[in-house]
């Protein structure tokens, strides 16, 4: 009797430990990881990032209120984060720069977001090289800062860059809070007088151009010159080939030059952000909900789209598909980007909080975060109101929501890692050596479609063609054709005595076959004329 | 014209295959129509019609075969010739064309064949041929249509009787009465539908009143 309770305690104890297990790894993210099969149908994914934690402004030491201390008024004292519309981090200082847009202010941290290690700059002065009326005692402030951008010069010293929106002006600025620049509006023959010019995010490549985002410009970011001159546009978006602009095209033919003025013009949709790699490409992005034109774009200098898919059919980004669910339509805008180190791509999607990573080569690989439920409001770790802005450090994501006023941070899962490691080594050309960790994944995810082209290309490496189309096979057109070239050749000549044999073997057959034809129907004619 | 000829009827389609002009004459001299063998094409024509969605090659293959239903093939095969057949019978009838609902049906089907012969071949081809190669299968599948059609051209001016612009504008007014009769039969559809959901209400609430 004591074993048989011996037993049962053992196996209770081993279900309830089991389920602690299996409660442990349930009590996971907020979002479904998921990714897109060869139809483009959304298939289940395991989760590629989860939250690692959540940060907002008391976390950083932002709102704390000294109450011994009376001879300072609440306005002066440190407040919360407000409306944090952008983040930039400098990869080789591990710095993080935080736009509070609303407290017209920049935050400088770092990546433990400690308190000791947080700064805040809100006032500036001009340097030394300004004329009287912006002596170095004159001070100036931030109005509604939105974008940041932080690089070093040639001598080493650390240059922040800081789109201020409501003063119309970018400015460059040392950490000591001495401006060296201003990039404001510029003369009016290269700038439409009726235009806006308020910067909303600022870019800064290898040779001191700077791009500016304004969101009243259609024609791609406002490029400026080192010196602070405007160099023109860079990267403009196409118009979409909506049947409103093909009808357009054709009444242009017919129309008077006064019915062509007065007709609606097309223009493309403005960039909401972008990025620059460490290869100086540039990355931007457009927030729109009905156009799936220029979504994003890897420009290379002369402003030229490289991303596009050898000319057969333009990439999708984001969510495939538009859906329409309860009154809310559900269809993607990217509204920030972000390339890492090894050159991953990450999209952010304002509509449904998702972040999307891609490969370089624009593989989907991994989706997560969400939007908040109505009545959970984003509360929950993992789940967002409203996305400003993507950074990645080391590995780990960081998304700004701008109504949660937090920063949440995303570290890499395991089969995350696996994928990661097995791409670097595929992109290294190591095919045999990113077998094992491919192999790997499609043991935890046997869904995930990249795992089979790396296998492809694995066996196809080792010149074993039928294995390679196996694996090619409903997941990419232009991996089966390579390895199906190889296999039908040596098919070929493996085969040729025989394909040869079987010809001639026909082609006599059928000669045979005719003459005997050809007697028979003679001799049948001869019995005819014989009877009559 | 061939007065000489004395074909089983099996043979009568490959004949007019490769007698596309003067073919048909010959037919409609002999009375060579068969239903039986108007049949058989009309069903690989729907056969050839789904091995065209499953067997193509990958490389080629543009269907969603996640979930294959034959329905819709049966439809755009069958029921559009059909269709054809009786949109075609019911205009000509009115415009002087001699021909009965049967030669329609049959001279119609034995137009398909090349067709069905080059869609045969683009099935077989596209497993062995390259994305580079895509040229031979359009080559293939284009000759066949413009064969057929030809062919059906041919059909059309011979069982009516009709001189070559009156077999065009008839066969541009048979695929107008197709869309006319197919709207119609989605309609009729829906209507019944209605009905009969009308009507089952009614039987429910009685249902529901006596039951008490």
């Amino acid at each position: 009797m004591s074993i048989l309770k011996k037993i049962a305690a053992a196996a209770l104890s081993a279900v309830v430990s089991l389920t602690a297990l299996s409660a442990v790894a349930s009590a996971d993210e907020p979002y479904t990881g998921y990714n897109y099969d060869w139809w483009g149908d959304p298939i289940p994914s395991q989760n590629g990032f989860v939250v690692d934690r959540v940060v907002n402004g008391s976390d950083m030491g932002l709102d704390l209120y000294d109450y011994s201390d009376r001879s300072k008024s609440m306005q002066t004292q440190l407040k919360d984060l407000a409306e944090p519309s952008d983040i930039f981090i400098d990869q080789k200082f591990g710095v993080f720069y935080v736009v509070d847009s609303k407290n017209n202010r920049l935050i400088i941290t770092n990546e433990d977001f400690s308190p000791d290690a947080t700064s805040v700059i809100e006032e500036l002065h001009y340097g030394s090289e300004y004329p009287e009326e912006k002596s170095p005692i004159k001070k100036t402030t931030f109005k509604n800062p939105q974008g940041v951008y932080v690089r070093t010069d040639n001598d080493g010293n650390t240059l922040i860059f800081v789109a201020d929106y409501d003063n119309n002006r970018v400015v460059m600025f040392t950490p000591d809070k001495e401006i060296k620049m201003e990039y404001v509006r510029p003369s009016k023959d290269v700038f439409d007088e009726d235009k806006t010019f308020n910067p909303k995010k600022v870019i800064v490549d290898s040779a001191f151009n700077v791009y500016v985002i304004v969101p009243s410009v259609t024609q791609g970011a406002v490029q400026f010159s080192e010196d602070g001159r405007c160099n023109g546009f860079y990267g403009a978006n196409r118009v979409e080939a909506t049947a409103e602009v093909i009808a357009q095209s054709f009444w242009k033919l017919i129309y008077s030059r006064e019915q062509i003025i007065a007709m609606r013009r097309s223009v493309a949709i403005s960039i909401a952000n972008l990025d620059i790699d460490d290869e100086g490409f540039i990355y931007t992005v457009t927030e729109n909900k009905t156009s799936d034109t220029d979504v994003l774009k890897k420009l290379n200098p002369a402003g030229t789209n490289i991303f596009i898919n050898l000319g057969y059919s333009d990439y999708t980004y984001g969510d495939y598909a538009t859906r329409y669910y309860k009154g809310v339509n559900y269809a993607s805008a990217i509204t920030d980007v972000d390339v890492d180190s090894e050159g991953n791509i990450y999209l952010l999607d304002f509509a449904t909080g998702r972040v999307f990573q891609y490969t370089d080569e624009c593989d989907l690989l991994f989706i997560f975060g969400t939007k908040g439920f109505k009545n959970s409001q984003g509360t929950q770790k993992g789940t967002f109101r409203s996305v400003s802005a993507v950074e990645t450090y080391k590995g780990k994501v960081y998304v700004v929501d701008n109504i949660k006023n937090s920063i949440t941070v995303f570290r890499q899962t395991e089969f995350g890692a696996i994928v990661q490691k097995a791409i670097k080594l595929f992109n290294e050309g190591l095919y045999d050596e990113a077998k094992a960790p491919w192999e790997e994944v499609l043991r935890r995810d046997a869904n995930y479609w990249l795992a089979y082209i790396g296998l492809g290309n694995a066996y196809l490496n080792q010149n074993d063609y039928g294995t390679a189309m196996n694996y090619f096979y409903r997941t990419s057109r232009a991996g089966y054709n390579r390895a199906f070239k190889s296999f039908r050749i040596e098919f070929i000549r493996a085969n040729f005595t025989w394909m040869l044999i079987i010809v001639l073997v026909i082609i006599v057959g059928l000669i045979v076959l005719s003459y005997v034809r050809k007697t028979l129907s003679k001799k049948k004619a001869a019995k005819k004329g014989g009877t009559e | 014209m061939r007065f000489d000829l004395d074909l089983p009827a099996w043979k009568w389609p490959f004949y007019v295959m490769r007698h596309p002009f003067e073919g048909y004459d010959d037919l409609r001299w002999k009375k060579g129509y068969n239903m039986k063998v108007a049949w058989v094409i009309v069903i690989a024509f729907f056969i050839v019609s789904v091995a065209s969605a499953q067997l193509t090659g990958f490389l080629f293959n543009k269907t969603y075969v996640k979930v294959f239903n034959v329905i819709p093939y049966f439809s755009s095969s069958v029921i559009l010739f059909l269709t054809w057949v009786v949109g075609n019978w019911s205009l000509c009838t009115l415009f002087d064309g001699e021909g009965t609902m049967k030669n329609i049906f049959c001279v119609s089907a034995y137009a398909l064949l090349p067709y069905l012969f080059s869609q045969v071949i683009v099935i077989i081809a596209s497993n062995f041929l390259l994305r580079t190669e895509s040229g031979f299968i359009s080559f293939f599948q284009y000759l066949g249509m413009v064969w057929s059609i030809v062919l059906m051209i041919s059909a059309m001016k011979t069982v009516h009787q009709y001189s070559i612009p009156k077999t065009l504008a008839a066969m541009f007014f048979t695929i107008v009465a197709m869309a006319i009769i197919l709207f119609l039969a989605v309609l009729l559809l829906t209507l019944f539908q209605q009905v009969f959901v009308f009507g089952y209400s009614v039987y429910t609430e009685l249902m529901y009143r006596f039951s008490i």
